[in-house]
């Protein structure tokens, strides 16, 4: 990231920030924690870096790609591939099954088997709601589907918008230990954001936004 | 992919697309039938000759009582024939050359019993006459000249003087059958040639007694006296015939049209009627274009939270496009098809009268196919705005 500032910060005065007006460079394999009060841009930022917004000065790069030459198809390239995403309102279809959600999204690259996903559904613990409509479950429940989908694709870097802010502290540690494995396993890097309630990852780099 | 247009499914209105297809079909259905029965129909004021194009007029100055005996007074000078010739719906014009000598014609024996008349001959340009273009030429080793007349001739011995005079009736297979005994007299009378006649067709459009251009040349210079006269008949090859700006021209210039009118303007009130129906049917199609372009609009402006969705899970574009260009493409098909299938037994009902009034009925395939080329410019256009708004919804 080089120089990026949302537009709407433009004409105000922000405090210091590791982000924004920042040369920042996000690395394979490191776990980022992206700090901040409510406003100060986190979902702006994931928006950004995920091609979702542009509304941003300065500018945006994949290694030594510029952001703003790509088209929409290798946008759609790169979400099925090199980026996972969770935002903050999930993006859930509420009229699917936690099951249908997770599919949806797994059957675009074919990443894992139905085991695996089953697997996950079992470790936080909505193994049983696995066929409820997703509009029907709570916004904690309805988070852990949203990790669980975001984990169902290859990627670099995983972008996860406030994971746990409906979760406790145990499905919290169960989340970011999934998160963490399969990160490893694919030697990505994790983002993530939070106003107060962090997803618990040891050896994060903190970022004040 | 089931899961995928499902989704974007929801929302549609199966009413909004029974509108797009009954609007649609009916569109098509006039447009189509329109053209079919324009095509089959209008054969029927075609004329049927085959060596005078349908498309010509013959132009002459209208005799009144105070030009009756100024022979120069019908004449077309050079500065009105070019004023014709600007007209916008004159194609070409082609001047009547009248023989410059006398003619006598005889059937029967030299001599005996027979019948012979005074006649008159005029000649066109060869490029009016088409058809008869092996017949329709001079040969002067067999001395024997072709001839069309008008038929409005026959039809007056038939039914006028065959029958007062104790003569046969003849039908045109006798008459191009009967040796025609012509002698060609100069004015002055002292040169005379002798020739064989042949009629090789009748015309309904000619109102002459017509030889080959090549002939009339000839006989003009050997047996004329070299006085040349502009032409009083005109033959003008015309773009459309019954076109009221014709009418309003001669009528303005004091000229008529010789031979029969109606059926130029039965063919062109054929024609008005049917882009008057065609148009309905246009219109009605381009009503239905929108309804189904408003409806899918709508679709997706109801669906534009899962688009959206599903484009920021990655799915590529055109598996989100694909479930509504399919609706486009389904419903435009299916009213196609009713419509096509129905204009086709629509056709069916008046063939066969049409073909007893003595249409030579065209095929249905020109009103199928401008259905077809119209359904496909809708759908490209229709699912190239579905792209379009799944583009805007990217972002």
């Amino acid at each position: 990231m080089a120089g990026m500032l949302p537009r709407v910060f433009v004409s105000e005065s922000i405090p210091a920030s590791d982000v924004w007006r920042n040369e920042l460079v996000f690395r394979k394999g490191c776990r980022y924690r992206v700090e901040a009060a409510s406003g100060g841009g986190k979902s702006s930022m994931c928006a950004y870096i995920y091609g979702g917004r542009i509304d941003y000065e300065g500018s945006l790069y994949f290694n030594d790609l510029n952001t703003s030459g790509l088209t929409i198809k290798e946008w759609q390239e790169i979400r099925r591939r090199h980026l996972a995403y969770l935002p903050q309102e999930l993006s859930l279809f509420p009229e699917l099954t936690a099951l249908e959600n997770i599919t949806l999204k797994n059957s675009l690259t074919g990443h894992v088997g139905l085991e695996r996903i089953e697997e996950w559904l079992h470790e936080l613990g909505i193994d049983s709601r696995r066929d409820y409509p997703v509009g029907c479950m709570s916004i904690g429940q309805q988070q852990r589907v949203g990790i669980i989908r975001a984990l169902c694709q290859p990627f670099d870097f995983i972008l996860l918008d406030e994971p746990v802010s409906h979760l406790d502290e145990v499905n919290n540690r169960k989340a970011a230990a999934m998160i963490v494995a399969e990160a490893e396993r694919q030697g990505a890097g994790i983002i993530s954001t939070s106003v107060g309630n962090h997803l618990l990852i040891d050896e994060s780099i903190t970022l004040k936004l | 992919m089931k899961l995928i247009s499902s989704l974007l499914r929801k929302n549609t209105s199966p009413a909004r697309i029974a509108g797009f297809i009954l609007s649609n079909f009916i569109g098509l259905l006039i447009i189509i039938g329109g053209l079919q029965f324009y095509s089959d129909a209008r054969s029927l004021w075609k004329s049927e000759e085959s060596f005078v194009n349908n498309d010509i007029l013959v132009v002459n100055k209208r005799v009144s009582g105070a030009n009756a005996w100024d022979k120069g007074a019908s004449v077309f000078t050079p500065g009105e024939i070019e004023d014709l010739q600007k007209q916008p719906w004159v194609r070409e014009v082609g001047d009547f050359t009248s023989a410059d000598y006398r003619i006598w014609a005889s059937v029967g024996e030299a001599g005996g019993r027979g019948m012979s008349t005074m006649l008159f001959f005029e000649s066109v340009p060869n490029r009016f006459v088409d058809g008869v273009a092996s017949g329709w030429r001079f040969d002067e080793r067999t001395g024997e000249v072709p001839i069309i007349i008008s038929k409005d001739y026959l039809a007056l011995y038939n039914f006028g003087f065959a029958g007062s005079a104790g003569l046969p009736q003849m039908s045109e297979n006798i008459l191009s059958g009967i040796p025609l005994r012509l002698t060609l007299t100069s004015d002055d009378g002292r040169r005379m040639r002798d020739f064989r006649g042949r009629v090789v067709g009748l015309s309904d459009r000619l109102n002459t007694i017509l030889v080959p251009e090549s002939f009339m040349e000839w006989s003009n210079r050997e047996l004329g006296s070299g006085e040349s006269h502009g032409p009083s008949r005109l033959i003008v090859d015309v773009s459309s015939p019954g076109d009221v700006a014709i009418k309003d021209y001669l009528e303005a210039n004091g000229l008529e049209v010789a031979g029969d009118k109606s059926s130029s303007q039965a063919a062109y009130l054929l024609k008005i009627v049917a882009g008057i129906v065609i148009a309905i049917g246009g219109v009605i199609t381009i009503l239905s274009f929108f309804i189904l372009l408003l409806s899918m609009s709508l679709l997706m402006e109801k669906n534009r939270d899962k688009l959206h969705s599903l484009l920021m899970l990655g799915v590529p574009v055109r598996d989100v496009e694909r479930p509504y260009a399919v609706m486009v493409v389904v419903s435009t098909l299916v009213a196609y098809l009713l419509s096509a299938v129905c204009g086709v037994v629509m056709r069916g009902w008046y063939v066969e009268p049409l073909e007893r009034l003595g249409a030579d009925v065209g095929s249905p395939w020109f009103g199928l196919i401008v259905g077809l080329f119209l359904s496909l410019v809708m759908t490209v256009v229709n699912v190239s705005a579905v792209h379009k708004r799944i583009v805007k919804a990217w972002r």
